[in-house]
């Protein structure tokens, strides 16, 4: 429940097995067809080395763990900032991991500042950042 | 006609683009994100089109990637709403052979209410 959100609290973690045909249906859905995630004969001769998914796709992951932590609250009131830190890959499992690092009064409402990340299942950070959510 | 990285300007601000946001395309993200949903799309899903529409205006070489983004959500829209995404450049920087964007995005409702905002970062390949 959200009036439970406390600070310290570790969210749920989503974690989420790539794939290139998960990727080739996020192209489709999104309409987003850069060959770097889509085309192997293209990506494997860029500097990435291959295909690699695309970052928004990472970020309907981590939009789906705050959801589920928070409902309605981050759907409409929810802040996001990220980097993009290394490419996700055919392959790879990601982990998103959020916590709670402060809920504090924003103009008399409470809100909760999240910092996240998405590792591969090497440990390596694919994404970073954090996240402000309106506690109403 | 799309607008290629050389033309754009700092301020310049992209054609209105209006899309609906139908059953099957939402179901076609959920399903590409692996999610359930419900009877309202999806923020990123949301994004995901703004993004699309903007790009039939701004030419991106292959190989552009995603460095950062921003967004703040303010309402949710549903199934078969029409939204309308208006873009503008909001940050040019050329470094070496390094070719980078920022672009600022901002979706409202039918009824002229935010829906949300944003702010991509992107790279071009050199």
């Amino acid at each position: 429940m959200i009036e439970d959100i406390h600070q310290g609290q570790i969210l749920p973690p989503v974690v989420k097995h790539i794939t290139q045909e998960k990727i080739n249906l996020y192209a489709e859905a999104s309409g987003d067809f850069n060959p770097i995630h889509i085309d192997e004969s293209f990506a494997v001769q860029t500097p990435l080395g291959g295909t690699i998914a695309h970052g928004m796709l990472i970020l309907a992951y981590v939009s789906d763990m705050m959801a589920r932590a928070f409902g309605a609250s981050w759907n409409s009131g929810g802040k996001l900032s990220v980097r993009f830190k290394a490419p996700a890959r055919p392959g790879d499992t990601v982990t998103v991991a959020g916590k709670v690092e402060s809920v504090e009064d924003e103009e008399g409402t409470s809100c909760a500042r999240c910092s996240l990340e998405c590792r591969n299942q090497q440990g390596e950070a694919i994404v970073v950042g954090e996240a402000r959510v309106r506690l109403e | 006609m799309p607008v290629t990285y050389e033309e754009l300007t700092v301020g310049y601000e992209f054609p209105p683009a209006s899309y609906e946001l139908n059953a099957s395309l939402v179901a076609k993200y959920l399903g590409a994100v692996d999610s359930a949903g419900d009877d309202s799309v999806p923020p990123l899903a949301v994004a995901a089109r703004a993004l699309a529409a903007l790009a039939e205006w701004l030419h991106l070489p292959a190989g552009t990637i995603h460095a950062s983004q921003d967004f703040e959500f303010f309402k949710l829209v549903p199934v078969g709403a029409t939204v309308h995404c208006q873009a503008k450049v909001g940050r040019k920087l050329t470094r070496g052979s390094m070719r980078m964007l920022v672009l600022e995005l901002s979706v409202a409702d039918s009824s002229g209410q935010k829906v949300q905002s944003g702010k991509a970062t992107i790279i071009l390949p050199a």
